[in-house]
């Protein structure tokens, strides 16, 4: 079943076209990384996903709902789609659990003590159970990024949209979170990844997207893709970075 | 924590202060029929008008005034501002009379309709009592002449200008020009004889070199066509306390017992400080409710209006354009003096003093305000709205919960500066008559004739506020940070 869709997506700034016309189809409970050089727009791709980028033209279609149409309610449809952005984001004047417990508090009716719970699980799911009550700037950069991810899990969604979740951290922190989102992957969890880390994308991806000036050039298997890319620039880019 | 609360705390008190300040303000019209005459008269025109040790006010039109009411039973209160202020005020109708030893003159007889005259007041000139280069007007020669703004006197000044080469400084009261001579910024004043006579029996160092002018008959004054029943009570009065003595008796008081009363001459530095210092607390009291007050409301609505300018919608980042813009653009004495005499006019409402000053304040501080909203939300990382928008959190909440809690942090520095500007800022509204701090400290120089040792008290006073009050906002910036 099609979780998430895009048809002939576009996107600019200013003049300059960034996306030009993308289709991708991505099932419900697959894992989809992107990659590409930087400036391929990859990044900005994802941002469309859940219209924190306004697009141009084409369609952004989630669970059947077209989000680029003016009449949708995107709060509602973004409670359903998790996002996991590279420098964190987390809100520095809550403590880690406050973090996790805004938008549930906010848009549900949670009791204190269900809130409780609900954060603790979240938090021992990406195995911060101890850092309940510290601020974010306590916090290394991959206990950072491992609460912003129980932070997107909050609102229980279908859908994580991954924007280079390991890029600010240091080397040794990278293993803890992707161990967090390999663990998401295996629960079942629809997964849209943009990322450098290519032996994530070999590992756990059922697709790999690879995009270049725009454009999506190859999509495939990682086997396939890594092993035996069909186009020319696939081949130049991994030539590269492998 | 500690966040989540103080903002409301804070929008709720300002709330409440605008709803009591609206009520205060819709109040004054309706009673305005009943309540007594508002008369307005000079802040510092000893011997016409001053303010006594125990600050009330005293003096020819005042005694006048209260023999005469006293004798047509009607009720008024007095209204003391600087003496153009109160020409201004008269023909905006925000007062329903003026006494201020005012003379009589074609000019003003175009817009005012006055009382029969009860004395004649000429202007004379006066010099430091050293100065013995100036002894006719052919000395004045390349002078510095100081007069009162609107007065007869500096009319007078102005046909001595034509005749003579003489340069004028404008003041806006006695005190003022008189201290402008006593300390050698200018040459000579010009004032009313009485006023100048009295002053010098009080101990001010200055002579007068030259006779008396003759003068215009002095009367008390209604806007042209309004409250004639006051003019015509007031005119009757006035026969009957001369018939009656009580006329002479005022006179007496006030031009001849002079001579005998012992002012305390040059009291000293503390003597001086005790002496007023229920006046000038006072006085403080009133300058700080205006600055909390037009604060209070400055900050809900600089925040609404610098929201205004951060969100995307066009039309509102104009408004907000628009009001910053014009309202950073006008001093704020000119507000003032807008809010307190073109708005009663254009629009036929009454305004107090004290409200005028509130609001003149408030739409300036707030446009102050908004642009440190604006800096301030500016100043957080757009990944944190991002954030909270991609959890499914809608504008406004993101903006409350995530975006403006980061961004006050931010602003505290910035607020805390603008709060001492804005308590500062008050000082310009004694130019409409409210008598805070500034006005307390020229109401007491008025009558003791010692600007030196006043200015620094009252300077000193506002220097042991602002730093008691930044001290504290320092200790708020820093629980603040803690958190």
């Amino acid at each position: 079943m099609t979780k998430l869709k895009t048809e002939n997506l576009h996107k600019s700034f200013g003049n300059l076209e960034v996306l030009k016309g993308l289709d991708l189809e991505v099932q419900e409970g697959e894992v989809v990384v992107i990659i590409g050089p930087s400036g391929s727009g990859k990044s900005t791709y994802l941002r469309c996903m859940n219209l924190l980028e306004d697009v141009n033209d084409g369609k952004v279609i989630v669970d059947d709902f077209d989000l680029t149409d003016a009449k949708q309610n995107i709060n509602k449809i973004r409670e359903n789609i998790g996002m996991v952005f590279q420098e964190f984001n987390l809100f520095p004047h809550l403590t880690v659990m406050e973090n996790i417990l805004l938008a549930p508090k906010q848009l549900k009716n949670l009791s204190k003590k269900e809130g409780r719970e609900l954060g603790m699980s979240l938090l021992e799911s990406v195995g911060m159970s101890d850092k309940a009550d510290a601020y974010p700037n306590s916090l290394s950069g991959g206990q950072k990024q491992r609460a912003a991810i129980a932070r997107a899990l909050a609102m229980d969604p279908d859908i994580m949209l991954f924007d280079e979740p390991t890029s600010a951290l240091d080397p040794e922190m990278v293993g803890d979170v992707l161990e967090v989102m390999q663990k998401l992957a295996s629960e079942g969890m629809t997964m849209v990844v943009v990322t450098h880390e290519m032996g994530f994308a070999r590992e756990v991806a059922d697709r790999v997207v690879f995009m270049d000036d725009g454009h999506i050039v190859e999509v495939g298997p990682p086997s396939q893709l890594f092993n035996h890319p069909q186009q020319e620039r696939t081949k130049n880019f991994l030539d590269k970075i492998l | 924590m500690k966040l989540k609360k103080k903002p409301i705390f804070i929008v709720s008190i300002a709330f409440t202060l605008m709803l009591l300040l609206s009520s205060l303000s819709l109040a004054t019209p309706a009673e305005a029929q009943e309540d007594p005459y508002i008369i307005a008269t000079d802040v510092t025109f000893a011997p016409f008008e001053y303010q006594n040790e125990d600050d009330e006010y005293v003096g020819i039109d005042i005694d006048l005034l209260a023999a005469i009411a006293e004798d047509q039973g009607f009720e008024y209160e007095l209204r003391p501002m600087n003496f153009s202020a109160g020409l201004q005020a008269l023909e905006a109708n925000q007062v329903d009379g003026m006494i201020a030893a005012m003379s009589i003159t074609p000019e003003r007889e175009e817009s005012f309709d006055f009382s029969e005259p009860y004395i004649d007041a000429g202007p004379v000139l006066a010099v430091h009592e050293d100065n013995d280069e100036i002894s006719s007007y052919a000395d004045l020669d390349g002078k510095n002449l100081a007069v009162k703004v609107g007065t007869t006197g500096a009319q007078f000044a102005e046909e001595l200008a034509q005749e003579y080469d003489v340069t004028i400084n404008q003041f806006e009261d006695s005190a003022n020009m008189y201290e402008a001579v006593v300390a050698g910024h200018s040459d000579a004043a010009v004032e009313d004889y009485p006023v100048m006579a009295y002053a010098i029996q009080q101990g001010l160092p200055l002579r007068l070199p030259t006779e008396p002018e003759a003068g215009y008959p002095v009367g008390f004054a209604v806007n042209g066509g309004q409250n004639q029943e006051l003019l015509t009570m007031f005119n009757a009065g006035l026969v009957n306390v001369m018939e009656d003595g009580t006329y002479d008796e005022i006179l007496e008081t006030y031009l001849i017992s002079a001579e005998d009363a012992t002012v305390a001459e040059s009291a000293g530095f503390f003597s001086l400080l005790s002496n007023n210092f229920g006046a000038l607390m006072a006085g403080l009291g009133r300058t700080l409710v205006l600055t909390l007050v037009a604060f209070g409301i400055s900050l809900v609505a600089g925040t609404i209006i610098g929201l205004f300018s951060a969100t995307k919608n066009k039309a509102l980042n104009l408004i907000a354009n628009i009001y910053v813009t014009v309202l950073r653009g006008i001093p704020l004495i000119v507000l003032a003096f807008f809010m307190y005499f073109s708005v009663p006019q254009l629009f036929n409402i009454q305004l107090s003093a004290f409200a005028a000053g509130i609001i003149t304040l408030s739409l300036n501080t707030t446009a102050y305000i908004a642009e440190q909203v604006r800096g301030g939300i500016a100043a957080v990382p757009i990944g944190q709205l991002e954030a909270s928008r991609s959890l499914g959190l809608p504008y406004r909440q993101s903006m409350q919960k995530v975006v403006l809690p980061q961004a006050i942090k931010i602003m505290v520095p910035s607020l805390i500066n603008q709060f001492v500007i804005t308590l500062k800022d008050t000082s310009i509204l004694s130019v409409i008559g409210i008598v805070e701090l500034t006005q307390s400290g020229r109401i007491i120089i008025a009558r003791s004739y010692q600007s030196g040792a006043m200015w620094i008290i009252v300077g000193l006073i506002y220097l042991i506020i602002i730093t008691i009050l930044t001290k504290l906002s320092n200790q708020i910036e820093r629980s603040l940070a803690n958190d």
